[in-house]
């Protein structure tokens, strides 16, 4: 007789208010169904009631984790609106604060990975270890997380030569803490006899879930926004997209493991070569019309809409968070999935909640039920 | 108190606040030796910490957890998304400030708040004293913490108010004065105030140790002298900013204007409503005549 398991909402085991309805027969799981919106805020009818520049703060309370990047890609799409072409070094600038934001976004996840699977050492360490990148953060923009450091037009804030030492000796530490990492992951580690096999998301699947980011690289599929569709000064910085072929929980954590070294690279390349000059253009007046903006967000493609009536007031934001795409792989991966296993499973596309929860409820009126409840 | 037992509630936030409060666990910042412990139970816990600003579907759950919570029900607001709804204020699901569906004892503002601030504000709370030995106690240079401004400097033009992000500036006029109110707890830190005013008045400084229980003291203020209108004698413009912008004109942009800046000055004292007055267009339109003569005779000049 199948009995039913409730995970969440508001339980501190996740990081964030979301609730699981899982089907459980013995210790397997063979159904599983989720409830969104205990963090919908509204935000994009807030995007609606303020300027085009009052929006960047709104952008990045999107989400807390990966905030950087909300901004940046909103004011990509913008700058497209107002036709602002973005100085060479505001572009490199914009390519080290995101990097390094994906290294602490990474690094987090670790210590979240590590925090479900009852490794605290690990988390401990871990947790203890990214701070000097929070600090480096504080340093270079002014805050820990919230960086304000995005503007319509180029970045805020300069990488004067000092700054930069500091960011090479700040990547000389982390890169241990990455070797920690991998040494963890290696045929004989502590996280591979926990993870190996654990939520296998399989390539066909992970199409058809529609998954983004280094969940659908774990699966074996090569898509990355920075290839693809190359922003910033991506297409001039040499790197790789890394993929894995397994699909389970220790393909998703060697893909996110072995893209902090590429992000690593990455900086450096662009402190390497950054150019003189500006590192802000003047915003101009937004085009009636309308834009679609993506990045790559750590978590996977993020992608933003705008629609302009020209005005100073956006007329419709859409978003597109990359937790919302991989929320159906969640349910895909925990069908026959061990019950002692699920919330592993949970953490291991790295939930936002708070980027999801901005969706869903757009999409309320054409039926949340049926999309929740994938068959 | 001997023991302190948190629960953590996050009710719809972007979560920096949660990650932050985590991070306070953290060996560096040490929670657990001032004897605080984080548990996954309302039941466990005497102490709730709030972060975000609270939805309708989270409301029921809120409460609930707040019975829950065992005495002496110590409440934390932490961020200022769970003081007063910070930039969310006016989305339709979100039905805080907390502090009106649950008594809250305490306030930790920041968007979001320093781990130091959180772990000075939980000592505070204890009674007990930390030592500030490491380097990562201070703040580095440009960080963005409470408000200042610079009484000298400020023109009292609410040029903040109108790029604040969040409504956090408010600029009020009374009788004889304009107030310049900075509601810290209501701000995202965004610093757009600080490039956008013209006389770098306001600035963000390096104070992050923001606990408090009376959130009418959070806020920064500022007075400014307002200007009689020649005519009526009503009030209407801050003094400063008159003379701010007449000098920018006849020293920075139309340095060839200099000899009329008595006579713009005479013009600029009047209110909006006497301006129309047929009487002032005439006078108006006399010097704006006298100025474009001067203008042209310089570039004749030339």
């Amino acid at each position: 007789m199948p009995e039913k398991v409730y995970i969440g909402p508001y339980r501190p085991q996740l990081v964030e208010p979301e609730r699981f309805e899982l089907l459980v027969e013995g210790d397997r799981i063979i159904d599983a169904k989720m409830e969104l919106g205990y963090m919908h805020r509204g935000i994009e009818k807030l995007f609606t009631t303020r300027t085009y520049m009052q929006n960047l703060a709104l952008a990045e309370r999107i989400c807390g984790i990966c905030s950087g990047v909300h901004t940046l890609c909103y004011a990509q799409t913008v700058e497209r609106l107002m036709g602002v072409d973005v100085p060479e070094r505001a572009r490199y600038l914009r390519c080290i604060y995101m990097e390094l934001e994906r290294l602490h976004s990474h690094y987090l996840w670790f210590g979240i990975l590590a925090h479900s699977l009852h490794e605290h050492e690990i988390f401990a360490k871990i947790m203890g270890e990214r701070e000097i990148i929070q600090d480096l953060f504080e340093y270079l923009t002014g805050n820990r997380i919230n960086y304000a450091i995005n503007t319509i037009g180029g970045v805020r804030r300069d990488i004067t030569p000092e700054k930069a030492e500091k960011i090479r000796k700040v990547l000389k530490t982390l890169r241990s803490l990455s070797d920690y990492i991998m040494s963890l992951l290696d045929d004989n580690g502590v996280l591979t006899k926990k993870t190996k096999g654990v939520g296998v998301l399989p390539r066909d699947k992970a199409i058809e879930v529609g998954a983004v980011g280094p969940v659908l690289r774990a699966s074996g599929v090569t898509s990355d926004v920075r290839k693809d569709d190359p922003y910033a000064a991506y297409d001039k910085l040499n790197f790789e997209v890394i993929v894995e072929k397994d699909g389970d929980l220790r393909a998703k954590s060697l893909v996110r493991a072995r893209e902090t070294y590429e992000s690593m690279k990455i900086i450096e390349q662009a402190l390497d070569n950054l150019p003189s000059g500006d590192i802000a253009a003047k915003p101009g007046e937004p085009k009636v019309g309308e834009e679609i903006g993506r990045t790559e967000a750590p978590r996977g493609e993020l992608i933003y809409y705008i629609k302009s009536n020209g005005t100073n007031i956006p007329e419709r934001v859409k978003v597109r968070t990359p937790s919302y795409a991989n929320n159906f792989a969640i349910l895909a991966m925990l069908r026959g999935e061990y019950l002692k296993n699920a919330r592993a499973v949970i953490e291991s596309i790295d939930p936002c909640f708070a980027c999801t929860d901005r969706v869903v409820v757009v999409d309320a009126r054409t039926g949340v039920r049926r999309i929740m409840n994938l068959k | 108190m001997d023991k302190i037992s948190v629960y953590r509630f996050l009710s719809a936030g972007c979560n920096a606040c949660d990650v932050e409060v985590l991070e306070c666990l953290a060996p560096r910042y040490g929670l657990a030796s001032l004897g605080v412990e984080v548990v996954e139970e309302p039941e466990k816990a005497n102490v709730l910490i709030l972060t975000g600003a609270g939805t309708v579907k989270g409301r029921e759950a809120l409460l609930e957890v707040y019975e829950k919570i065992n005495p002496p029900k110590i409440v934390i607001a932490v961020g200022n998304c769970s003081i007063t709804k910070n930039i969310f204020d006016k989305g339709y699901p979100i039905i805080g400030p907390l502090n009106k569906l649950i008594p809250v004892n305490y306030y930790i503002p920041g968007c979001p708040p320093r781990p130091q601030a959180i772990i000075k504000a939980v000592a505070d709370i204890l009674g007990v004293k930390i030592e500030e030995r490491e380097e990562w106690w201070q703040t580095p240079e440009g960080f963005r913490g409470r408000h200042e401004i610079d009484r000298e400097k400020c023109i009292g033009c609410g040029a903040c108010a109108q790029i604040c992000t969040a409504d956090a500036i408010e600029v009020i006029d009374g009788p004889e004065k304009r107030i310049i109110k900075v509601n810290y707890v209501h701000c995202t830190f965004c610093a757009f105030c600080q490039d956008e005013c013209p006389t770098k008045a306001l600035k963000l400084t390096g104070a992050y140790h923001l606990l408090t229980n009376d959130l009418q003291k959070a806020r920064v203020e500022n007075e400014v002298n307002l200007l009689t209108c020649a005519i009526c004698g009503g009030t209407f413009f801050p003094e400063k900013q008159i003379d701010w912008a007449l000098k920018r004109i006849v020293e920075e942009k139309a340095p060839i204007y200099r000899d009329f800046s008595s006579e713009i000055l005479d013009a600029v004292k009047i209110c909006t409503n006497c301006r129309r007055s047929v009487e002032s267009i005439k006078k108006a339109k006399r010097l704006l005549t006298k100025l474009s003569e001067k203008a042209r005779a310089t570039v004749l000049r030339k």
